[in-house]
């Protein structure tokens, strides 16, 4: 249980993220065209989308960095154009860019960052070795952050962001450069925010991580936020499962019995872990289980070969790659 | 209200100032550049006070030399060390981790000047030990002590003012390093250059008109002349540079402002006692217009005699200073529009959240 050393003014209006229809243009290039999301507090939406698609200009915007050309955005019912400070007061965010003052111990950089939002000298020092405890930052607190690892660095900028208890975090790839130990800690860390009431916003490319930790997903595909339809429909389509037996021969065998396989499933081959199905739907998947252990086959894993939220991430960036692939190919030749 | 709101602007700037002095000045290399400039000051006291001890008296010209030393080694490592405050830090990925906290924006840029201006004041305390000694010496007025180590104060402020604003107005670290320093250059040595070239380049015709002896008998026991026969007039005519339309350029000259800000010491010949004097006389000698036109009659001279001839040279040095126009504040204040100006610049350029982005620029 964190203790909050800054009085909660993150609680008294609960109502966490809400962008309406924000694009934001820099000179004749569109980063973001029409962008809408809703993050509840105490829950983690997971923002996805390709390389340039316009996350990191959104979570700029939201971090009160940069004014949206048109739309709207509310932080805690504050807009982070006008009411910058009292956006700041309630919000913490963490760069992609991992930069720490260089000479500063991880200790210090803490220390001065709570003093940036106006703690005293004796809260920022509680609260320092408080988020160096939370962070497993205490082997290296004291050394400047300049020698700090990748990772090190990482969980120092999410202690960062975490200094003044936010109540809207917004997190841009805190798990890159995270070894799978503190990975399961950030989880668990964000799913705890997250049960104290936080709005929490992460935007990620690894995505099995989100699957576990995220409550909800918003697409984001060429500055444009995926619509619930096109991601239901994404969601829905043929997907890829996998299937590994203790007999191999036995699974195949059946594999090739119509009355086992309907004609919904469609055999792909196998990869180095097992057999590759392509079904059509979750029912289906579930009907071809359902004949596999009846025709006898020691079935020990079965399940989608990519979480949801890649299948989903790849199926929505095709649609978006193949709307304008025409003009692609040309340009790439 | 008010006053808390003051106090918690205050407590942030001081933050942004301790910080920045954490950051740059912390180190041995920063102890190691201060000695080396404690060493160079040394040496500089030591061989003025060898050299100048023969033909001045007191410490006036010891004291105005290190003044001069101080402004000089200032001007030339102040912009390295604040010409890429604010930009650098965008490189470093920690201008924007900052802005999202409640450091405004104006904290910020005025605790990164405030900064490099005290990174900038410890020359001058470093040259203290050397200036007590020149006022040991004796001579020094507390006059020239208290206005010289002001201005020159102000002037490492200015420069400090604009390597903080360049850096927030440019994108580039490199860039506003070297414009600084390009300013610099301009102030110190473009204005000398300027003022030079625009002197010369404005020639006026002058026109001497002069009557000569042709014949005169000189009586040796009296020393006079008789019998004089005067020449007709001789009309000469010659260019003239008309350095009096542009001593303006050089009030903006830091070294020149810095000089002619203490007041005048001079011995009883009229001549100035130190360094500022010399340049201040200088400066101001260049307010006086030229003689356009100059009748010199000879056979005037002649017929007094020639002993009278001595009395006419001209206006001491204490006579110029004091008869021009004193023009060290113009100078000051056109500097600190300078350094006030690229701060207001860079602040617009700094504030958030940002509607305008510099191409290529990443804010984060």
């Amino acid at each position: 249980m964190t203790s909050r050393t800054v009085s909660g003014t993150a609680n008294v209006t609960p109502s966490g993220i809400a962008v309406t229809g924000v694009s934001r243009s820099f000179g004749s290039v569109l980063a973001l065209r029409d962008a809408s999301l809703t993050v509840p507090a105490g829950s983690v939406t997971a923002l996805i989308g390709p390389n340039g698609s316009g996350k990191t200009t959104l979570l700029l915007m939201l971090a009160t960095l940069l004014t949206p050309s048109t739309g709207t955005i509310r932080i805690n019912g504050h807009d982070p154009v006008t009411e910058p400070e009292r956006v700041r007061a309630v919000m913490g965010w963490m760069p992609d860019a991992l930069g720490s003052w260089p000479s500063l111990s991880a200790r210090a950089a803490l220390q001065t960052t709570g003093r940036m939002y106006r703690m005293t000298r004796e809260q920022a020092t509680v609260r320092a070795d408080e988020l160096i405890a939370l962070t497993d930052l205490d082997d290296f607190a004291d050394r400047p952050s300049r020698v700090l690892s990748r990772g090190q660095k990482q969980r120092l900028s999410l202690a960062r962001a975490l200094v003044h208890s936010p109540g809207v975090l917004l997190l841009d790839e805190p798990a890159s450069g995270l070894d799978p130990a503190a990975r399961t800690s950030l989880r668990q860390l964000l799913r705890r925010l997250a049960g104290e009431g936080t709005a929490i916003l992460v935007s990620s490319h690894v995505l099995a991580e989100l699957d576990e930790m995220a409550d909800a997903a918003v697409y984001l595909a060429d500055g444009r936020t995926a619509s619930p339809e096109q991601v239901a429909a994404a969601n829905a389509s043929a997907r890829t499962w996998r299937i590994r037996s203790l007999d191999d021969a036995a699974l195949e065998r059946a594999l090739t019995v119509p009355a086992v396989v309907s004609a919904l499933v469609q055999v792909l081959g196998s990869d180095q872990l097992g057999t590759l199905v392509q079904v059509h739907n979750e029912a289906s998947a579930a009907a071809l289980l359902h004949n596999l252990v009846l025709s006898g086959v020691p079935v020990c894993d079965f399940g989608p070969a990519v979480g949801n939220l890649e299948h989903t991430f790849l199926d929505l960036t095709r649609e978006a790659r193949d709307g304008i692939a025409p003009t692609v190919e040309k340009a790439s030749k | 209200m008010s006053a808390s709101r003051n106090r918690v602007f205050l407590t942030g700037l001081w933050l942004i100032v301790t910080l920045e002095l954490r950051q740059r000045v912390r180190g041995v290399s920063w102890y190691v550049l201060l000695g080396v400039f404690m060493l160079l000051v040394g040496i500089v006291t030591f061989l003025l006070w060898l050299a100048t001890s023969a033909w001045m008296s007191g410490g006036g010209g010891v004291f105005s030399t290190i003044i001069f030393f101080v402004l000089l080694l200032g001007t030339l490592v102040s912009p390295a060390l604040s010409g890429n405050a604010i930009n650098g830090d965008r490189d470093a990925g920690i201008l924007a981790t900052t802005q999202v906290t409640l450091i405004g924006t104006a904290q910020l840029v005025l605790g990164k000047f405030l900064a490099a201006w005290i990174t900038a004041l410890a020359f001058l305390a470093a040259a203290l030990p050397f200036l007590i000694f020149a006022v040991v010496l004796g001579e020094v007025s507390v006059g020239t002590i208290t206005v010289s180590v002001l201005v020159l104060a102000s002037e490492l402020g200015v420069i400090a003012a604009v390597g903080v604003g360049l850096s927030g107005i440019l994108t580039r670290p490199l860039f506003s390093i070297v414009l600084t320093y390009l300013v610099v250059a301009a102030l110190s040595l473009g204005t000398l250059i300027a003022f030079a070239l625009l002197g010369t380049a404005t020639q006026q015709q002058a026109t001497s008109v002069n009557y000569n002896v042709v014949s005169s008998t000189f009586d040796e026991q009296t020393g006079t002349q008789s019998d004089i026969v005067c020449s007709t007039a001789q009309t000469s005519t010659y260019d003239v540079p008309r350095f009096d339309y542009y001593w303006w350029i050089l009030a903006a000259n830091p070294y020149v402002v810095v000089a002619d800000a203490a007041p005048g010491s001079f011995d009883t010949s009229g001549y100035p006692t130190d360094l500022f004097g010399q340049i201040a006389v200088a400066v101001r000698s260049a307010q006086a217009p030229p003689e356009l036109f100059t009748e010199y009659n000879d056979c005037d001279v002649a017929a007094q005699g020639h002993e009278d001839r001595g009395l006419d040279s001209g206006p001491t040095a204490q006579e110029t200073y004091d008869a021009a126009v004193p023009s060290w504040f113009i100078g000051l204040f056109i500097h600190l529009l300078l350094g006030v100006g690229a701060l207001t610049w860079a602040w617009r350029r700094t504030r958030t959240p940002a509607t305008h982005l510099p191409a290529g620029s990443r804010i984060a």
